[in-house]
């Protein structure tokens, strides 16, 4: 089993529908390929942890790196992990209209990500935490207009 | 019949047909496409002239003088303004071709005119909007010229033979050839000699594929110097698969080039600098992403930059410190603060040596980066270990002496008091008949008194200084514990001992602070120095109360044991040492002994040579002390 982390730009701003489209293509996909990880997406910017068997998640990346709705695909790591981190897959981002998604399966709000799970090394972990601070900034409590 | 078939045709032909007769142009015959061109109805035997409806005064006019002259005249895309719509508005304009055919009825005197009117409207439209387009194509292509000929580049048209069709005028400009020169056979020569081989096959292999190019080479300017120019061009397609143009732009790029070359250069110098040194250095992203680390950090790891990856520094740190410096090196990401910290770092060897790790922000036109060093401070760090081990054990005996000034000072009071007593009984009974006798017995009082403010004064100067003599006061056991092992930090941590601390039954005592410290102080640091050098060190303290209902502590340790002084009730002496290869005054266990007792307890001990030591202190003898 390995693990992937990359961040990316995406080339044009993706509305709440892009989003959704994306969450639910992505859950239904992952849940099928048995990939789990988390995904942060805001102004922008895009970080994605995912977690699944090398012979799986190495194609997987591949497709995603060459999706056009995001460039600048920059892989930070790709190693063996021993066990799973995270148990399904979700996307957190601040939508402009949020009522009707808190109730969506897999979405997060930013502000209730929960800190990297203790399974993760800390260097994994921290990793991770910077890849959350360059996709939401400093303060991811505050959602900004755009 | 005849006449009735052709008039049938004629006022059914999509054209107008009319016929005029008579100089005064009186209407004969009119269709119906004539009639609708006209719009209000028309009568037969009425005159154009006297009712010309629509019919405007220059065509009258001309009408007029095709019945005169007798010669045909057609008048092209001729604009006939419309009848108004019923409802006010202005109808659209429509344009006719219209024919005028004087007509000879029997002989050669003009008796009439036929009038014919195409309607053309369509044709003029688009004729009209084929001219407005000539126009504006006309005027972009002006603008085009006046921007390919005010931007800084060259631009130019290559043909699919590879001939120069055009070049902007600031070719001549920059190259100082005449208009006049050949650009085909000149340009290549202009070429610098080194590039040109590469530049003529880059551009041939493009054009014979049908694609575009964009290669830099060196241009002679017209002062000789040769200069780095950018040449981009584009295929002009006709066909998907057929380029009949290259269109192109030169740009100069020769100070982005020299400046990207310095950089080049300069960058590989700090490279090499930053690889020549023996220390850990580092680079990364704004992010706090590291994607450069210096050969040391390979050498000293032992791992590879791929190996290290963007987070991996982190995992070189000793477990217990990453959870902190990770949290740090987040915060100074966030707010851009310097970071600094103290850490041992794994070598490749495994064996961990303290660093000082630092990072600054860098900002310049490049953007956002950090910089960092790990600087090795292992043997320095170890020395100041050293050194503060050295410190707390003479800052210990120091407080011991003082400890014992203190204890003994008050030991001595006694026997002082008693040689007073026995002294004045002695002057009291004895006579003196030596009057130097009688100032030996002044003597000897005034020593007397001097010994006795010696005592006080010593005892009150440490008293004082070390607090022993603070007022009892109801103490949390686990805090005070907690202090006195911070103090014995590096001890606890260099022998590994495991502590065991147990004040449930008993959490609290009411006993003097700074002597409760010293107790524990001694039995700890005892129990930490006098452990078996075959096993990990296991300390027990446990508060709880014993049969009589009074309080104890119980301090255990797994040690090497002493042989104890006289049963059954072990006192200890100062001075004597159970094990003199470990250093220390002597004087701790004797303190502990005497403060305890001078608060009316008493100190029990059981020891095994080789398994260890136990012992009780009974804080206090009488209940409810
Ligand atoms: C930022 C981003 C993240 C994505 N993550 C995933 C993912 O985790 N799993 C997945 O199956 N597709 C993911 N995709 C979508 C894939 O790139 C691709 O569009 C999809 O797998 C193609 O599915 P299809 O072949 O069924 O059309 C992601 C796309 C983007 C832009």
């Amino acid at each position: 089993m390995i693990h992937i982390i990359y961040i990316s730009r995406a080339v044009r701003p993706l509305s709440d529908q892009d989003l959704q489209g994306l969450l639910a293509q992505c859950r239904r996909d992952n849940e099928r390929n048995n990939v789990t990880g988390v995904l942060f997406y805001s102004h922008g910017n895009i970080a994605q942890l995912i977690e699944g068997e090398a012979e799986t998640l190495n194609p997987l990346f591949e497709i995603i790196s060459r999706d056009g709705r995001h460039s600048n695909v920059n892989k930070l790591i790709s190693k063996p992990i021993g066990a799973r981190s995270f148990p399904d897959w979700s996307m957190a981002f601040h939508p402009l209209e949020p009522n009707g998604f808190e109730a969506l399966q897999g979405f997060l709000l930013p502000t209730h990500i929960t800190p990297p799970p203790s399974s993760l090394t800390i260097a994994d972990a921290m990793l991770l935490d910077l890849v959350k601070l360059a996709v939401f900034g400093v303060e991811p409590l505050a959602p900004k207009s755009i | 019949m005849r006449e009735q078939q052709l008039q049938d045709i004629l006022r059914h032909m999509p054209a107008g047909v009319a016929t005029l007769q008579g100089p005064e142009l009186r209407y004969g015959f009119v269709n119906d496409a004539m009639q609708a061109v006209l719009g209000s109805p028309i009568t037969e035997g009425q005159s154009v002239m006297e009712q010309p409806g629509i019919i405007p005064a220059d065509l009258l006019d001309v009408m007029q003088q095709v019945y005169q002259r007798g010669q045909p005249y057609i008048a092209k895309a001729y604009c006939l303004p419309l009848a108004d719509n019923n409802d006010g508005t202005t109808a659209p304009q429509r344009y006719y071709d219209v024919a005028l055919e004087p007509v000879r009825e029997g002989g050669s005197q003009v008796t009439g005119l036929l009038l014919f009117a195409m309607d053309v409207t369509g044709q003029e439209e688009a004729r009209q909007r084929t001219h407005e387009l000539a126009i504006e194509t006309r005027r972009l292509d002006t603008r085009l010229r006046v921007l390919t000929e005010t931007v800084p580049q060259i631009t130019f048209t290559v043909d699919a033979a590879g001939t120069y069709e055009y070049v902007s005028p600031q070719w001549h400009y920059f190259t100082g050839q005449p208009t006049t020169a050949d650009l085909n056979i000149i340009w290549p020569l202009l070429i610098h000699p080194d590039d040109r081989l590469r530049v003529l096959y880059q551009t041939e292999a493009a054009r014979s594929a049908g694609v575009g190019w964009s290669y830099e080479y060196r241009l002679r300017r017209h002062d000789g110097q040769y200069r780095w120019m950018l040449s981009r061009a584009l295929p002009e397609l006709h066909a998907p698969d057929k380029a009949v143009f290259w269109h192109g732009a030169l740009t100069e790029i020769h100070d982005q080039r020299e400046l990207a070359e310095v950089l080049r250069r300069g960058e590989a110098e700090l490279r090499f600098l930053a690889d020549s040194i023996p220390e850990l250095i580092w680079t990364a992203t704004a992010e706090g992403f590291i994607d450069y680390y210096n050969k040391y950090s390979g050498e000293y790891s032992g791992l590879s930059g791929e190996e290290l990856g963007p987070a991996g520094w982190i995992s070189l740190l000793s477990p217990a410190e990453q959870a902190g410096a990770a949290r740090r090196w987040i915060h100074s990401v966030a707010t851009g603060e310097s970071y600094e910290g103290l850490y041992r770092m794994r070598r490749h060897d495994g064996r961990y040596r303290w660093h000082i790790i630092r990072a600054r922000q860098l900002t310049d036109a490049r953007g956002l980066r950090w910089f960092g060093a790990c600087t090795d401070v292992d043997d320095q760090h170890r020395l100041r270990q050293v050194l503060q081990t050295q410190y707390d054990e003479l800052a210990r005996t120091n407080r011991d002496l003082d400890t014992f000034v203190y204890t003994a000072s008050h030991d001595l009071k006694q026997p002082l008091l008693n040689l007073r007593g026995l002294f004045d009984e002695l002057r009291r009974t004895a006579s003196f008949n030596d009057p130097q006798e009688e100032e030996i017995v002044v003597m000897v009082d005034d020593a007397l008194y001097q010994l006795d403010l010696t005592l006080q004064d010593l005892a009150a100067t440490v008293q004082d200084q070390r607090g022993l003599s603070a007022p009892a006061e109801p103490l949390d056991l686990r805090s005070v514990t907690e202090e006195v092992l911070l103090g014995l930090r590096t001890q606890v941590q260099e022998s590994g001992a495991v502590l065991e601390l147990d004040f449930e039954q008993v959490p609290t005592l009411t006993y003097g602070r700074a002597n409760l410290r010293s107790i524990l102080h001694n039995l700890l640091s005892n129990a930490l120095k006098f452990a078996h050098p075959e096993r990990t060190p296991h300390v027990l303290l446990r508060s709880t109360l014993a049969d009589s209902g009074n309080p104890i502590l119980i301090v255990q340790d797994n040690g090497r044991g002493m042989i104890l002084p006289e049963e059954p009730a072990p006192v200890f002496q100062p001075f004597t040492r159970q094990h003199p290869q470990i250093g220390g005054a002597g004087v701790g266990m004797y303190l502990v002994q005497r403060i305890i007792s001078s608060r009316g307890g008493h100190l029990e001990v059981a020891s095994v040579i080789d398994e260890g030591t136990t012992f009780i202190i009974h804080w206090f003898d009488a209940l409810n002390a």
